[in-house]
């Protein structure tokens, strides 16, 4: 039987020492891409790119919740029913419910800091979406509208957001 | 809208009773080289077993053991999957069965939980209730991103990337509804962080004025750095048994009662509803309540916590908690997380929250004090560990050993700290009886309301 010579060599990346003593610490890198779906809930955010508010509803004419609901739900959670999708009519004008200023975020944030993080009631909506405003000083009671980023859109919930309305 | 039937509101009766009998806890660090997540599970396991004057040599005790429940927050921290089955080994527990239990901040709370059905069901005469959190291998801004994917990472993580973004609103909000000054908030701080000073375990203690609270740095408007609570990396443990062992372990058992609740990830989604009521409570009292414009629970307080209460009370028996219980641990992740919690567990009927601190009551020596470990605003936040630690002091507090295990100038050595000259003793009165602990995860998704009372 011929002898195998061919040996295993390291191919990785040496981890760096960040400390010897008294305790050895080294680094650990970690860096990953995920795949995400956004399954379901995909035309909530084909409609963002539309310039659209997307919201599910429920078509269960037993069911008890007849508001609109942004986050959309696939499915309503009172009757299991599968929700159906309707466009909040433009310009969608809501008014803040509650807001704070964002100083200091964590790794990875995709808005320049300080900005303003605004949860917005809307008109039919069983629920209050968070967002954000893109200039002026917010209030509770304060009417805004809603804006898209239609071109160059992240694909993400970033692509809506408010300007004052008043 | 939520509605209940009949089976939904069954309040949850053990099928014999569970007690408590020791607890170990490490001390808390930001970052903490010196020692392994297992090493360090191991002191508070050695602490739990051999320094709460139980009446069996500590392996012994150990060889009463037959279930154990793991509670860790996060993998994304420990970069370790399955690290329940790495802490079980080192301990020397195999092949005993162990379950991990994961509930966000409420982990700890829930771990608890869990030990304590095994017992009540009769699975364990014994069982360990463990937790843990590593949470310097990253830094702090990337820690709270990990942290942050316990929002909705479709619809909020992306605007904050950060807790206290969550948290915030609520504070604005909680201020608009109930005009409650922001001084009050202050001296949560000031407070817990105060206690802090007293124990030998604490991360960030200090003696910190309201003014200097508030003209602190920001992290999100209105919370400042010192309303904000620690990320932590330590472990801690308790013991659980049954009647029978429990008095043949101590002569010093409390008995243990707790429930949990729920409510959405997203505050967006909370939908208005009735308010349940607590036993000391009427519907003419928040008749009032709710201005123009607001709703119940609306971002004003955490359905979670209230309905985790409502099972509790009725569970334990009590009737009116302020006047029944002698402490209450609190998650006071951020100040205004705490402050909203008063009114959930019926200290103060909602809108009066600020009361509880403005009145004293909340204080060392007050009615019903608070936090008197230093909380998660002073002491710790290592998450896994944190409901277990708010019940290891609950348990010393009612066995009069607050003094044992927090002025011992030994154990301040051991985690490398000298016991202040000016250390102060907050040990509550003998005659106590019942303390409390909540345990609380998201912006209230999950929360348990614990019960521990005196039982000789």
């Amino acid at each position: 039987m011929k002898r195998e010579t061919r040996k295993v060599k390291f191919v990785g990346r040496v981890a760096p020492v960040k400390q010897s003593e008294p305790q050895m610490v080294i680094e650990w890198p970690r860096s990953l891409v995920h795949t995400h779906t956004y399954g379901m809930l995909s035309p909530f955010f084909k409609g963002l790119r539309e310039g659209k508010l997307m919201a599910t509803w429920c078509p269960n004419k037993k069911c008890p919740e007849k508001r609109l609901w942004i986050p959309p739900r696939a499915h309503c959670p009172d009757c299991h029913t599968e929700m159906k999708w309707k466009a909040l009519r433009n310009p969608v004008i809501g008014t803040i419910y509650t807001f704070t200023e964002v100083v200091y975020a964590g790794t990875g944030i995709e808005l320049s800091t300080p900005y303003w993080q605004i949860d917005v009631e809307i008109p039919g909506l069983a629920t209050i979406p968070k967002s954000y405003l893109l200039y002026g000083t917010p209030y509770i009671g304060m009417k805004v509208q809603a804006q898209f980023r239609t071109e160059k859109p992240t694909n993400t919930v970033l692509d809506y957001y408010w300007i004052p309305a008043e | 809208m939520i509605t209940f039937k009949e089976g939904n509101l069954r309040i949850p009766k053990w099928n014999r009773r569970v007690f408590m009998v020791a607890g170990g806890t490490t001390a808390y660090r930001k970052y903490f080289p010196e020692y392994k997540l297992e090493e360090l599970v191991m002191m508070a396991f050695k602490q739990m077993l051999e320094d709460n004057d139980l009446k069996m040599d500590p392996l012994e005790v150990k060889g009463l053991i037959n279930y154990a429940a793991y509670g860790e927050f996060a993998d994304h921290f420990q970069d370790q999957l399955l690290c329940e089955a790495k802490v079980h080994d080192y301990l020397g527990l195999d092949p005993l069965y162990n379950t991990g239990i994961k509930t966000g901040g409420a982990t700890g709370g829930t771990t608890i939980l869990n030990a304590a059905m095994a017992v009540a069901s009769g699975y364990a005469d014994v069982a360990l209730a463990a937790g843990w959190e590593r949470m310097d291998e990253v830094d702090t801004r990337t820690g709270n991103y990990y942290i942050s994917t316990a929002a909705c990472k479709d619809f909020e993580t992306r605007l904050g990337r950060i807790y206290s973004s969550y948290y915030a609103p609520m504070a604005n909000r909680f201020a608009w509804a109930y005009n409650v000054s922001e001084t009050t908030r202050a001296k949560i701080a000031v407070k817990n962080r105060l206690y802090a000073c007293s124990s030998p375990y604490a991360q960030q203690p200090g003696k910190h004025t309201v003014e200097e609270v508030l003209s602190g740095r920001i992290s999100a408007y209105p919370l400042r750095f010192l309303e904000c609570c620690a990320m932590s990396v330590g472990a801690a443990c308790a013991l659980l048994c049954d009647e029978k062992t429990a008095f043949k372990l101590t002569d010093h058992p409390v008995e243990v009662f707790i429930c949990g609740g729920t409510h959405t990830l997203r505050v967006a989604d909370r939908r208005p509803m009735e308010i349940p009521l607590l036993p000391h409570e009427t519907p003419e009292m928040y008749k009032d309540l709710i201005k123009e414009g607001a709703r119940w629970p609306g971002f004003e307080s955490f359905l979670a916590a209230r309905f985790a209460a409502w099972l509790v009370y009725r569970m334990a028996g009590i009737h009116n908690p302020l006047e029944e219980l002698d402490l209450v641990e609190l998650h006071d992740a951020f100040t205004i997380s705490d402050l909203q919690t008063y009114g959930d567990i019926g200290l103060r009927p909602y809108g009066q929250e600020g009361d509880y601190i403005e009145s004293g009551d909340a204080y060392y020596g007050g009615k019903c004090p608070s936090n008197l470990s230093g909380g998660l605003l002073g002491t710790m936040h290592a998450v896994g560990a944190t409901g277990i630690f708010q019940a290891v002091e609950c348990l010393w507090q009612l066995q009069q050993k607050y003094d044992k295990f927090h002025g011992d100038p030994k154990i301040w050595k051991k985690w490398g700290k000298q016991k202040p000259k000016d250390w102060q003793s907050l040990q509550i009165p003998k005659n106590s009886k019942q303390a409390l602990w909540v345990s609380h995860a998201g912006v209230g998704s999950h929360v348990t309301v614990g019960i521990l009372r005196k039982s000789w």
